[in-house]
Parts: C-alpha cells; structure tokens; sequence
C-alpha cells in the first residue's frame, strides 16, 4: 500500500526473493499522492540489499544520478566552527582486542600524535575529495572501510519500480478511499479505490507513509511520541546546483533550531533544514535555509511535518508497516532508508503463513522496536554531545534527563574511552567513537593495558600508519574523476 | 587515580586465571598481589571438567599457548558433550562448531527441515569425528573448504590441574605472594581498607579481586537458587576420547570426561537425596548468581560472583568473560562508579543468557522424577527462552539477544539435539530444486565422514602432538 522508496523498496525485495514460490505481490500507489522523498543518502548496508537482488552498481548509480558516500561531514556540532566527519570504518587496527583509539589516547597524553581521523583512511579521503573502492587485499589500510551511495531517492524508486514490475510485481494506480476489515478477527480484508475497485490480499505492507493508513488509521497501532527526546518536528527541502568539488560525504550543518543538510548528487546538490517548530517558525527555517545555501535553487522549497517516534505495533494483524508508516527518526545519519531494509529483511526472516502466528509477530516487532531504540539513542547523542547554548533548542537539549542506556554509555566514555557494547544495533563502536570524540567528549582517561606497551613502540607504529594513510590517499583519484570515468556516470558525464 | 596495586584474594582456579591475566595484560607498573584465602580445590570441582572454543583465544591472552597446555597438564582436546538418556531415550551429541553455511541467504538448518532430514548430526565435522574418536586441529585454510573447516574444540580439563598451568605459565616475579592466610577484611564507607592476615598484618591494595569461590570471603548477598552436590573421582585409563559424556539418572546425571591417561568421573544430584554410590571428593552449593559483583573497590569473579552448574561448558566461559569483563575496565578513577556499572550489567547479562542454555535442558518431557529434577523443572522457564523455544518449534527461528555465551549454533544443535523439530520451515528455502538440496546434503554428509575416516584418534594425535613439541622445545 503505497509506492515511494519503502513501497518499490519492499515490492522489489520482495518479488525477487519470493519469486517462484506462489505469491502475487500487487502494489497500489496514487501518482496525485506525493512521495517524501527525503534520505537521498544511504548506509554502507544498502550495498547488500543490492547485491542479493542482483542489482549492478554502475546501473543504480546511473539511473539514481548517485555519487559515493565515505561519511557525513558534521559541522557546528560540538561548538560553532567545528568538523568532523563520521565515517564507515574503523580507526587504525585493534591490538591484543584493544581498540587503536586506547593508543591514540595515550600518545596524546605524552604528545601530538595528531587527530585520531588521521588514522582513518575514509577520513582522510573524503576531506580531499577523493575516492577509490576498497582493495580486495586485506589489511591493508585502503581496504579497511565501507562506503554508501548518495542518491537520488525518487529515482531509486523509479528503477525499483522498473525491476519490480519486470518480475511480475502488478502495480495499480488508484487513491484508497476506504479500508474495510474482517468482521470476526479484525483483519484488513480489503481496500477500495476511489473509483469502486476493491483490493483483497492476505498480507498488506502499509507503506502510506507518515498517516499510516493501515496500520493506524484502520488497525489502530498507536504511536509513541519521542518528541521529549528528538523535538524537531518540520523540515524544508530544496535542491541546488552543483558546485565546487564533489565530495565524497554528506554534511549536516547544526543550526540555533535544527540542522542542515548538503546531500551532492551527480546532476544536483538535496539540501534541507530539520527544525522544531516551538523554536523557529517555518518562514524563518526556510529563510535561514535559502540564506545559507552555496548554490542556485532549482525548485521552490518544500515543506515536511513529522513527529518523531515509533509505531508501538509495527506488525498487526495481517498489516506490517514499512517506511514513514512505522515510525520517523530524523535523517540525521542517514537512516530512513536503513530502516526500510530492517522492516523488509526482517518481513523475510519471519515471512508469514496465512495463520499469522502471534510469536512471529511479537519478534518482528521486539526486532524492530529494538532497531528503532537503538537509532534514537545515536541520533540524540549529537544533540546533547556539545557545549553549545546559544538558542533555545540548545538550552533545551542541555537540560534534558537523558534514556539511562545513553547516559551510562556518555559517562563510560567519558571516564575511560569504554563504548558500551551491543550486538544488534546499527551504529557499532567506531560509530560512538567518531561522533563523541567529534563533538568534543573527550575521555579523561583511557584503557590502562596500554600502559604494557612501550610508548615509543607505539609512537613509532601510530606515525607509520598514519604515513600509510596519508601515501593511501594520495594514491586516490578525484571522486568526480573517478565516477566521469566509469560507467556509473550519468548527470556528471554531461557536465 | 590510576590503580597501582590489585590484589587477588583466593587458592583455586579463578584466582590462577585471573592472575596469570592479569600479569599478561597489566602494565608493569602496577603491581599484582596475591593472598591465599580458602581452600577452593573442592568448590573448583563445581566449574566442572570442559571449556568452550573460547578458551583458546582466553588462554592465548593470558599467555598460556595451546603447547603448554599440551606439554604442561592433562587436557583433552574435545569435539564436546554428548548428553544420554536424557528423557524420553533422548541422546544427542553437543558439539562445538563454527557457524553453518548460509544458502542464498537461507541458514543451513532450514534446508534440513525441507528435506525432512530431521538431527544435524551428519553435518557436524566435530559431531562426527567424536563418533569415532579421532581428532586433528580443524583445518582453517584452503579458504574454508576443507570439510573440517567448521569443526570447533575445546578442551577436557581437571580443574586443579588447569590452575596449576595457569600458575606455571607466569613469570614468577610477576606476582607478589603475600605470606600468612587471609583472616578477614576492613571496610570503610562501601570499600575495602585492607585484607587482615592471620598474622595481624594488613595488606592494602587499589583493586581487591575476590576469587575465594562461593564463600565469597569480600562480598555479601549471596546467591538463593536451588542447591546441587556433586562427588568427582578419577579413574586410569588412556581411552583419551575427544568427547564428555553426561548421562541422566534418577538422581541427577552422571559424567566422565577422559582426561590424559585418566577420566573423571562426576556425580551431580539434589543434597537432600544424595548418590549415595558415588565416590570421591564431594562438594555442595547453591545456585544462582550475586545482583552486584563489583561494589566499590571490590571485584568478585568466578564462583565468588555465581554458581553455575557444570551441565555445560558455562561455568568456565563465565569465569573467561568475567575476568575478560574485568580486564577491560580495570579503573581508571577512584570511585569506580562506571566500571562497577558496567561490569555489572555485562555480568548480569551473561550470566542470565548462559543460564537460558542451561534451563533449556530441562524444558522437556520426560525426564526422570526424583529431588533433583523436580527442584530443576520447578523453575520458572525465562520469557527470554520461553521465546527462542517457540520461535525454533514454529519455523526454525533463532531468537538472539546481544552478545550471547552460547552461540547461534550452539542452540541449532541444542533444539535439534533435544528432538525439537520446527513445525515448518522458512519458505525462501523453497528456492532451491528440492533435488539439489538433497544432493548437496549428501555430498556435504560424505565428505565429512570420509575425511574422519582417516584421522588418528585423540590420543594418538596428542601423543604425535607432544611428541613433536617436546623435540621443537629441546
């Protein structure tokens, strides 16, 4: 129920790995109903959603207009003036189960061994522009990291859409004027279209976006409101031309009620502000938007409302909600679509039969809710790891009573450098690692094992790795360059 | 303040491990102290006679290398359990193992269930090579594709013996023995001041570590779970099997775990109704684990923080994760608040996840009645496990919660061992050709049993092993 990047994202996913085994997949989308659109920039996961439906990447990153992601630029985070980038991969390698960075503590409690990023091959990379793919040859530094696409997401369903109904997936066009359920079990039986088609299935996927026509509207899944901890609330998107050099990144720019987005694509520039509207207005958020762009607009800006939260039931019934309908985090670190591949990998593991066993659904949802939490917790960490207090919504962040997990995980970190591990959350140490170390939580002490080692011993190796990286970088080509010259070019060929 | 001094407070295997890692690991300006307190060569009995896969990796860190092990103690190598008549005429073989294949993105034990093939066993490089009785070290090369690539072991241990090569393995100057017994402990304000020997003299340290077993001589609040006794004796012989056995009986379960020309014998049952058959050394205790093992200044492991029965390999992989836990988060600062919450959580987490394994055993039908059954049964099921049961029952699910003891495959082997059967199995398995499956499944059956067809067995690879290590050394 509903196109957009969930909908062909699900119909896709789901027709290629259902394919042969008896199931029709219909989807009803209405072209007068807007797509959302925003989180044109991925996850280094997305790769393997891909890969498994046999999806080339010159092909995608051709229809999808797409550039190479290494990271996301953060500026005016920790204080005005600030960067750092958060990038996919690790920072120099661990030794005897210890983390590099302990190293790096330790050094520069005795010196300058430089910022803990120079030990960061994406780091150093996308801060010159410059990418490569990793090399196939282990352990070495070039081969060490991840890396996402930033692209067009409107176009990225257009192609779904061309592979899905390639595999027999039926799309109908049609607006839902009405759902209509299972008088004894409560089920969605079926949904009516405007014009008087009714549409049964089994199973529905509710990927109607923020209303959640299935699963709220018809089934009542309620929703849980995390505004107390992630306020903002609106936002106002608008694209650019391209200009300067193409970077290999995502930069998010904190603002005094928000923050904002640069998302470089081949043949455009995705900018947008994320604000709350008890501290700002929304004439005043696109103002501060427009004001702040470093390139002509292609289009008027357009305005987003949503509230930040959860579906408390992501699978009810016979729906399962994927997309804005299950619930919304702000696409700070480039998770809207992450989370779609949760919900569909997920949907997969625990696909059902026409039982619908309530254990199946209760561990969809546990995942799921756990998946959701764990995001919350990272995204909120850049909203209160800062010394920032020149607004009100920084104030407000300063005097907010943090979830306990992140608390604990904050004063860890901060006493010793310890991440508080978990297995099954998106964002893995090094992730923790580059944001608070980012934002200026530097620990006041470090894991004393390192201590065992001789300090010149580790002076030595940390200034050969990061002479490895720096000579690795070098030996990168122009991002720019690098994509002109491979079939993944498209608006950038013509340039 | 940087800790300076940790002193460790115990006579068993927790205070040996947790020294000899600590002298690995610390940085040598801080200094390690050890005072004796108890007698824990009974109570050390209770963390029973097999280690995990992991020791491997815990041993290398604390210096101790697979070849002392083989030169210096009477270790078994050990493919893993093999738990008979456990109700219902139910046997099955625990074998450790590497994770099993995942076929278009389908996991190994769904396509079994398609093809109706029901046990894992012939699957299981470990499971088969136990069988017979051979052994080799798994070969990891040839990028995977040798048919023992997935084979795990561990090792079969007498825990006096394992502490005593822990203790040989230190630099000996490493560790400073304080001379006389511990007499008691000075607490001031939630901490502990100083250890007071028999003599009168006090000992001070940064970092008190009690490893003094279920006494628990530095901490209070113990544990309140059912109570088992246990009787151990040795017995000659050179069989050397790579492979303990756990039996059920009326009383309890019985095990033998061949040792280097020896085996040893357990008998575990209810207190109140002793295996009156059974001889050796005997020893009880009480279940459960302590809310709070890190308070202050003072750091319980091993027994000292929980009592596990040895049914399984848990009670050594906790006491490797414990002292593990506590490696990373020697202090840093005075109070300790992060690292004891930490420690803590992490303990509480393990312990809880390791216990869902060991419940498991006794979430089925017809086992025998008697005290000590009735007392296992009469716990509760956690909801925990209650759901990783039903999903496995329904379709094969693995429910997993974060950083488990026990591995994914580990519960395979389990649900499947103990006659659990998914009622349906996961779709996307339908993918492949049905006659694909069953070919692949063959193949993969053969070649494992005719790469164990030709390994020597255990005992004469260890022999071979420490032959040839004894001529490098020399």
């Amino acid at each position: 129920m509903g196109g957009g990047t969930a909908g062909w994202m699900t119909a896709a996913a789901l027709a290629n790995r259902l394919a042969g085994l008896g199931v029709a997949i219909r989807l009803v989308e209405s072209a007068e109903i807007g797509t959302v659109g925003v989180g044109e920039a991925t996850l280094p996961h997305i790769r393997a959603f891909n890969t498994t439906l046999g999806i080339a990447e010159p092909e995608l990153m051709r229809a999808t207009e797409a550039t190479y992601k290494l990271g996301i630029e953060f500026c005016d985070w920790g204080r005005i003036g600030d960067r750092y980038i958060h990038p996919f991969g690790n920072y120099g390698p661990s030794d005897d189960g210890i983390p590099f960075y302990h190293q790096w503590l330790r050094l520069r409690a005795l010196g300058d061994p430089g910022r803990l990023d120079d030990y960061s091959y994406p780091v150093i990379a996308a801060e010159a522009n410059r990418f490569r793919h990793p090399a196939a040859t282990p352990g070495r530094v070039e081969s060490s990291f991840g890396y996402a696409y930033q692209f067009d997401a409107s176009l990225y369903a257009a192609f779904l859409r061309r592979y899905a109904e390639a595999r027999g997936v039926e799309r109908v066009e049609g607006k839902v004027v009405d759902v209509a359920l299972d008088g004894e079990r409560g089920d969605v039986r079926h949904a009516t279209l405007e014009d008087g088609r009714t549409l049964a299935a089994e199973l529905f996927v509710d990927c109607s976006g923020f209303r959640g026509l299935l699963i709220g509207q018809a089934l009542g899944s309620g929703y849980d409101d995390w505004s107390r901890w992630l306020p903002c609330n609106r936002a106002v998107a608008v694209p650019t031309d391209s200009k300067g050099p193409l970077g290999p990144y995502t930069r998010a720019t904190a603002r005094t009620a928000g923050w904002q987005w640069r998302i470089p694509l081949q043949h455009r520039v995705g900018n947008g502000h994320v604000y709350c509207s008890d501290f700002i207005s929304d004439d005043d958020a696109e103002a501060q938007l427009v004001a702040n762009l470093d390139a002509p607009m292609q289009a008027d800006p357009r305005r987003l409302r949503f509230t930040t939260g959860r579906r408390q039931d992501f699978w009810k019934r016979n729906v399962v909600a994927i997309g804005l309908s299950s619930g919304f985090l702000e696409p700070l670190e480039s998770t809207s679509i992450h989370l779609i591949q949760d919900g569909i990998t997920e949907l997969l593991a625990l696909f059902p039969t026409r039982a619908f066993d309530a254990g199946d659904i209760g561990e969809y949802n546990r995942r799921m809710a756990l998946h959701f939490e764990r995001v919350r917790d990272f995204l909120l960490l850049h909203y209160v790891a800062t010394q920032r207090d020149d607004s009100p919504m920084w104030r407000h962040f300063r005097a907010l009573t943090l979830p306990d997990s992140l608390r604990h995980k904050i004063d860890a970190w901060l006493s010793r450098g310890y991440v508080v591990p978990y297995e099954f959350g998106l964002f893995l140490p090094p992730s923790w690692v580059a944001v608070m170390l980012g934002q200026g939580l530097v620990p006041r002490g470090h894991d004393p094992r390192v201590r065992a080692s001789d300090d010149a011993v580790l002076a030595a190796r940390a200034a050969t790795l990061r002479a490895e990286v720096a000579a690795a970088v070098q030996a990168t080509p122009d991002h720019a360059d690098y994509i002109r010259q491979s079939p993944a070019a498209a608006g950038l060929g013509v340039a | 303040m940087a800790v300076r001094r940790i002193l460790v407070c115990g006579d068993g295997l927790a205070a040996q491990m947790a020294l000899t890692a600590l002298a690995r690991q610390v940085a040598p300006d801080t200094a390690i102290l050890w005072v004796r307190a108890g007698d824990q060569r009974d109570g050390d009995l209770l963390y029973g006679s097999v280690t995990g896969p992991s020791a491997y990796g815990f041993n290398l860190a604390a210096g101790v290398d697979e070849r002392q092990l083989v030169l210096g103690s009477d270790a078994a190598f050990s493919w893993g359990t093999r738990y008979a008549a456990w109700g219902a005429g139910r046997s099955w073989m625990q074998a450790f193992a590497l994770p099993f294949p995942v076929i278009d993105g389908v996991v190994f034990h769904q396509y079994l269930a398609r093809t109706g093939a029901g046990g894992i066993d012939p699957y299981v490089a470990g499971l088969q090579a136990a069988r017979r009785g051979v052994f080799v070290h798994p070969p990891r090369e040839a990028g995977g594709q040798h048919p023992l690539a997935r084979a795990e072991y561990g090792y079969q241990v007498d825990p006096a013996d394992y502490a005593a090569l822990f203790a040989a393995a230190r630099p000996a100057d490493r560790v400073e023995v304080v001379e006389g017994a511990f007499a008691g402990a000075e607490v001031a304000g939630g901490r502990i001041a100083g250890i007071r020997l028999d003599d009168g003299r006090m000992v001070t340290a940064d970092l008190y570590i009690d490893a003094s077993g279920p006494a628990a001589v530095l901490g209070s609040g113990a544990p309140d779970g059912r109570r088992i006794g246990m009787a151990v004796r040795n017995e000659a012989g050179a069989d050397e099997a790579p492979l303990r056995t756990v039996t059920a009986t009326a009383l309890g379960w019985q095990s033998a775990t061949p040792l280097k020309g020896r085996t040893l014998h357990a008998s575990v049952y209810a207190p109140d109704r002793p295996d009156e058959g059974a001889l050796g050394r005997r020893v009880e205790a009480t279940l459960g684990r302590r809310a709070q093992p890190w308070v202050g200044n003072c750091v319980a492991i091993g027994q000292a923080a929980g009592v596990v029965e040895p049914l399984t390999p848990a009670p050594m992989l906790l006491l490797e994760r414990d002292i593990e836990r506590l490696l990373s988060l020697i202090p840093v600062t005075d109070d300790c608040a992060v690292e004891a919450a930490e420690y803590n959580r992490r303990f509480a987490d393990d312990y809880d996840h390791a216990d869902l394994f060991q419940r498991a055993f006794f979430a089925v039908d017809g086992l025998p009645d008697g005290p000590y059954w009735d007392a296992a049964r009469a716990e509760q099921v956690p909801e925990k496990l209650a759901r990783k049961i039903s999903l496995f029952g329904n379709r094969g699910l693995l429910v997993a919660y974060d950083l488990e003891p026990f591995h994914p495959e580990d519960w395979i082997i389990l649900h499947l061992g103990m006659g659990r059967r998914p009622r349906r199995y996961d779709r996307l398995a339908d993918r492949a050709d049905k006659a694909q499956v069953a070919q692949f499944l063959t193949g993969m059956a053969r070649e494992i049993e005719r790469a164990v067809e030709t390994l020597p067995p255990a005992r004469v690879y260890r022999q071979q092993l420490e032959q040839f290590l004894r001529k490098a050394a020399s």
